[in-house]
């Protein structure tokens, strides 16, 4: 017995060695070998969310599944993955994709996606045909409201394959078809009076590259397709009795072509250049539907021949000349060309200006771009740039009344060139072992050519907030703070302030804005096993806007002056940490406010009331704000049953507040379409909240 | 006699097999590791083995590296001996390396400059001195970055300001996961705003072709830029739009009639236009088609997206 139990101490002595480097082996097998999980669970909501369920495919109480699952293979003599990732399979935002590749040989897979987005309003109708081609709008009230939820489906389906070929060629190949299908908020247009858009329509969307890759010099080339359809041309809108029809034109077929190339070549270890040339065509020559009775110009065309070719050239070069030096130069352009044919749609006398032609737009932009980046002694970086963009732009001209100095079919002042020049500072600097500090000063100077006038006085009366001349100074600063090791805190704060070009002949439009932020964000790491992060970001913007209003429905001219505002609020936590070793918790707040404001002041320049009355109707401003409150907490706690399986359970609270008032009167009724007809409302709750519990198994293997 | 013959034959066996060991370390994950894994594992404050688990991991593939590939072949720092403080890697990625951030990238760009990094050095982010290793983390199994639902965590720890927008009301499903910031940006591009196409037109296309046209009547600001009406990160307004109308379509136009209202809304049902600018759809409750019209109905209003 005693020479039995020697043996097995020699035996254990000698091999000790040799089991604990087995072990070890082991332990790094698991460790390098890839990990898959699947998990199955059961989730509820304890009340219907609208709008924060609008995409995450659970805006109704009650239960969902939990199904997801991570499959991630690899053989290891071939180098092969194979890899299966399945979300969301319980919810209608279900997710697949399955790759399969051998490294540095080939690859290809396979993914399929469905994104909802419900309508958070729901909408109470009487409008006949929601989902068709045909709708009819109640021509009498009182009408029976149903309800009706409003939304879209979008079902994606992507393939893939790629290939390394040799001789530093490779080859890429994806196809992805999008189908969507649904319906959202419309107009009748012709009437303020409701309608639903029909939805069921296609996107395809091919892409083939061939590329050549070496040590100094990469290139691609291929080809990218977009093939648009749409299943409905036409909506026949109409009332009920029939007796005042619209036809709303839909979104026709269209498709793009584009070829391009690009690369890079490395002059040498510290020079690079690059460049870029693609051209697109994109067409649209389908059959231009016409209702049934719909009055036609006799010249309009049937069918567009749309066509826009879109070129792009771009180079660009960068160097780091020094350890201390570094520069880059870049030049674009862009040239957006469509070459419709101009044709007349609408001729309704003998004699223009009330005609209308299309209007093909080419747009060319051009830009350049020079940075140096010099780096000082002690941490010390200073950065000058110099951007430019030069944009020009053209339509054809309709039926320029001759004796006038204005273009009959403008709508908005029109300016063929826009110059944007930007001069811009930054300084980095690395204070100390632990700090880090960043500041940014630019200006912009936007102006252009004169202004062609548009088809009444008073329409050129404004600078159009894309092609006014702008004056914009931004600063930027950030700091980066490790005041002790697990603790950083960075802190950022922005201001643009934008100075728009008025004059007395053109005053009205946006005077000057202003946007800025101010972030603050910390981590700390408790210990190993708990870390802790928080931020708050504040941010403004305002604008202020002049206006002329003209006399309408026994209001007085006026000159407007709005000063709108968008204030916003956040603030987040979160915690995770090992309560024990087998328990792991998390926890994350999130809050959200955001204030609208639009005071409007109004100058009396005529007789009459300040806003538009009609008894009984009137109308009430200036309007009110509007405030969105977001609060949401999320617990979770993931148990370790054994090595591969755990148990997760998640606890969620959500309320958001608004008190919107877009679908409502002044009173706070739901806003009603139509006066005698129609009679939709659109209604939401203004307190949303709900709570959800969830728990899943999730079991872990290789 | 014999246990302590049996103990003296164990332990020359054992420190025999260690010393072995010990004079020729073995190649742990990668080929050529054994320099670095001599001394770093899993419970280092940088644990590295699991790499293994990676794609730059997988030895099948002749072209994977080894540390010294992208952190030097660091001799002094290997090779220390004796007290002092250890000299750090050639090339080291952490928070505090003083490694410049262009050489950590350039470790990166050795092997992958190709495809949509081909214009890295050209791009906003590489001239903000922002490496790769600021944004992908290698070592694990999976990278952060590289997933749908955690992308966005890792780009809002320096865009603050679109990490506040996608919490308003309305935005795009970023936060739900079904699209990520990379959908629209490619983040190692140079273009301007580091799209995936070329423009902010042709980018929105890829999900929403219908705007593309050509219409039979066009909206010029559809035409050039979606981002003059729209911000995409998230906004308070319907439609992602930037401001509420009747002063979002007041920033260009400045008609007569209807068009001038103030912002107001009516006490009770009218259909009146010069009282339905903000309320419901407000201006597009009646100009729906706004991106573009294809009526050829013979009107003098057809230009004006009602149709």
């Amino acid at each position: 017995m005693r020479f039995r139990k020697k043996i097995s101490l020699f035996a254990a002595l000698a091999f000790a060695p040799a089991w604990a480097a087995a072990q070890e082996d082991a332990d790094l097998a698991a460790l390098v070998k890839p990990q898959s999980e699947a998990s199955a669970g059961i989730g509820t909501w304890s009340k219907d969310r609208p709008r924060l369920g609008t995409y995450d495919g659970q805006p109704t109480r009650g239960a969902y599944g939990l199904l997801d699952a991570f499959i991630n293979r690899r053989d290891e003599a071939t180098g092969t993955w194979t890899t299966l990732e399945a979300r969301n399979l319980g919810l209608e935002t279900r997710e697949l994709r399955a790759d399969w590749g051998r490294q540095g040989n080939m690859s290809a897979f396979f993914e399929y996606g469905r994104t909802p987005r419900d309508e958070p309003y729901t909408v109470l109708t009487a409008v006949q045909g929601i989902g068709t081609a045909t709708q009819r709008v109640p021509a009498t009230q009182p009408v029976t409201l149903g309800e009706v939820r409003l939304g879209t489906v979008r079902d994606a389906v992507a393939l893939g394959f790629s290939k390394i070929i040799g001789g530093g060629y490779d080859f890429r190949l994806s196809f992805k078809n999008e189908d969507k299908t649904g319906d959202r908020l419309w107009g009748r247009g012709g009437a303020a009076e409701f309608a639903a858009e029909p939805i069921d329509s296609n996107i395809k969307q091919l892409e083939a590259v061939l590329a050549y890759t070496s040590k100094v010099f990469q290139v691609q080339g291929g080809y990218y397709g977009s093939y648009y359809s749409n299943s409905i041309k036409l909506v026949d809108t109409n009332t009920t009795a029939l007796n005042n029809p619209f036809f709303l034109s839909q979104p026709l077929d269209n498709q793009a072509h584009q070829f391009f190339v690009n690369g890079g070549y490395s002059l040498s270890p510290a020079t690079r250049a690059t460049f870029k040339v693609a051209y697109t065509r994109a067409t649209q020559d389908e059959p231009i539907p016409v209702g049934p009775g719909v009055p036609v110009f006799a010249g309009a065309p049937t069918h567009l021949d749309g066509q826009i070719d879109n070129t792009l050239l771009q180079a660009g070069i960068t160097s780091r000349v020094s350890n201390a030096f570094s520069w880059l130069a870049s030049l674009r352009y862009y040239d957006s060309d469509e070459k419709t044919p101009q044709a007349r749609i609408v001729q309704t006398a003998a004699t223009c200006p009330t005609c209308v032609d299309n209007t093909p737009l080419k747009l060319t932009t051009t830009s350049g771009k020079v940075e140096g980046t010099y780096r000082l002694q002690q941490g010390l970086a200073l950065t000058g740039g110099l951007d430019l963009v030069k944009q020009e732009r053209r339509v054809p001209f309709g039926n320029l009344d001759p004796t006038a100095t204005f273009d009959a079919q403008r709508y908005v002042p029109w300016r063929s060139e826009v110059d944007e020049t930007t001069l811009r500072l930054e300084l980095r600097r690395s204070l100390s072992e632990t700090l880090n500090g960043r500041v940014l000063v630019a200006h912009s100077k936007r102006d252009g050519s004169e202004f062609t006038a548009g088809n009444e006085p008073q329409v050129n009366m404004i600078n159009p907030i894309y092609l006014a001349d702008r004056d914009r100074n931004r600063v930027k600063l950030m700091l980066d703070w490790t005041p002790i090791q697990p603790l950083t805190l960075t802190f950022n704060l922005e201001q643009a302030n934008d100075d728009y070009g008025t004059s007395s002949a053109r005053p009205y439009g946006l005077k000057d804005g202003a946007a800025g932020m101010v972030s603050i964000d910390a981590s700390y790491a408790l210990s190993d096993n708990w870390a802790l992060n928080a931020w708050f970001t504040r941010d403004t913007t305002e604008a202020t806007q002049l206006g002329q209003r003209n006399a309408s429905s026994g209001a007085a001219e006026a000159v407007k002056d709005a000063k709108l505002e968008d204030n916003g609020t956040s603030f987040g936590a979160a915690v995770r940490g090992t309560l024990v070793p087998k328990l792991k918790v998390g926890a994350e707040f999130l809050y959200s406010k955001n204030v609208n404001r639009y005071p409007e002041t109004l100058t009396l320049t005529g007789a009459g009331t300040a806003y538009p009355s009609a008894p009984p109707v009137f109308a009430v401003g200036p309007l009110k704000d509007i405030t969105n409150t977001l609060t949401r907490l999320k617990l979770n706690a993931t148990y370790a049953l054994r090595k591969n399986a755990d148990v997760r359970v998640d606890y969620m609270h959500e309320r958001w507040q608004t008190d919107d008032w877009s679908w409502l009167f002044a009173d706070g009724t739901p806003f009603t379409y139509g006066a005698t007809t129609d009679g939709t409302q659109l209604v939401q709750p203004s307190s949303q909240s709900a709570d959800f519990i969830g728990v899943r198994f999730i079991y872990k293997f290789q | 006699m014999k246990a302590l013959f049996a103990f003296t034959f164990a332990f020359l066996i054992s420190a025999g097999a260690a010393a072995q060991d010990k004079d020729a370390p073995k190649d742990r994950v990668l080929t050529g590791d054994a320099k670095c894994t001599r001394c770093h594992d899993e419970n280092d404050t940088y644990p590295v083995l699991a790499i293994g688990a990676t794609k730059h991991g997988t030895r099948a593939d002749g072209r994977t590296p080894t540390c010294t590939s992208c952190h030097g072949a660091s001799d002094a720092h290997a090779d220390k001996t004796g007290k002092g403080e250890r000299p750090k890697p050639d090339i080291s990625f952490s928070r505090a390396s003083k490694t410049p951030m262009a050489a950590r990238s350039d470790a990166c760009l050795a092997c992958h400059q190709s495809s949509s990094r081909m214009d890295w050095q050209m791009s906003a982010h590489h001239n903000q001195d922002v490496a790769c290793s600021s944004c992908h983390v290698v070592h694990i199994a999976r990278d952060p970055v590289r997933d749908k639902l955690a992308q966005s965590d890792t780009c809002f720890s320096c865009h603050k300001e679109q990490r506040a927008q996608v919490n308003r009301p309305v935005h795009h499903p970023v936060i739900e996961g079904k699209m990520t910031c990379s959908s629209c940006h490619n983040v190692h591009g140079g273009n301007p705003k580091q799209l995936v196409k070329d423009t902010v037109n042709e980018t929105c296309f890829t999900c929403h072709a219908e705007k593309r046209g050509p219409f039979v009547h066009s909206h010029p600001p559809v035409q050039e830029d979606c981002a003059i009406c729209h911000q995409p990160h998230g906004t308070t307004v319907a439609s992602l739009l930037k401001q509420r109308p009747p002063f979002l379509c007041q920033e260009c136009h400045s008609h007569t009639s209807h068009p001038s209202q103030a912002g107001a809304i009516p006490s009770g049902r009218s259909t009146s236009t010069s009282f339905l600018g903000s309320v419901g759809r407000g201006c597009m409750s009646c100009h729906t088609n706004i991106h573009g019209s294809n009526s050829l109905q013979n009107s003098a209003t057809s230009g004006r997206f009602r149709r």
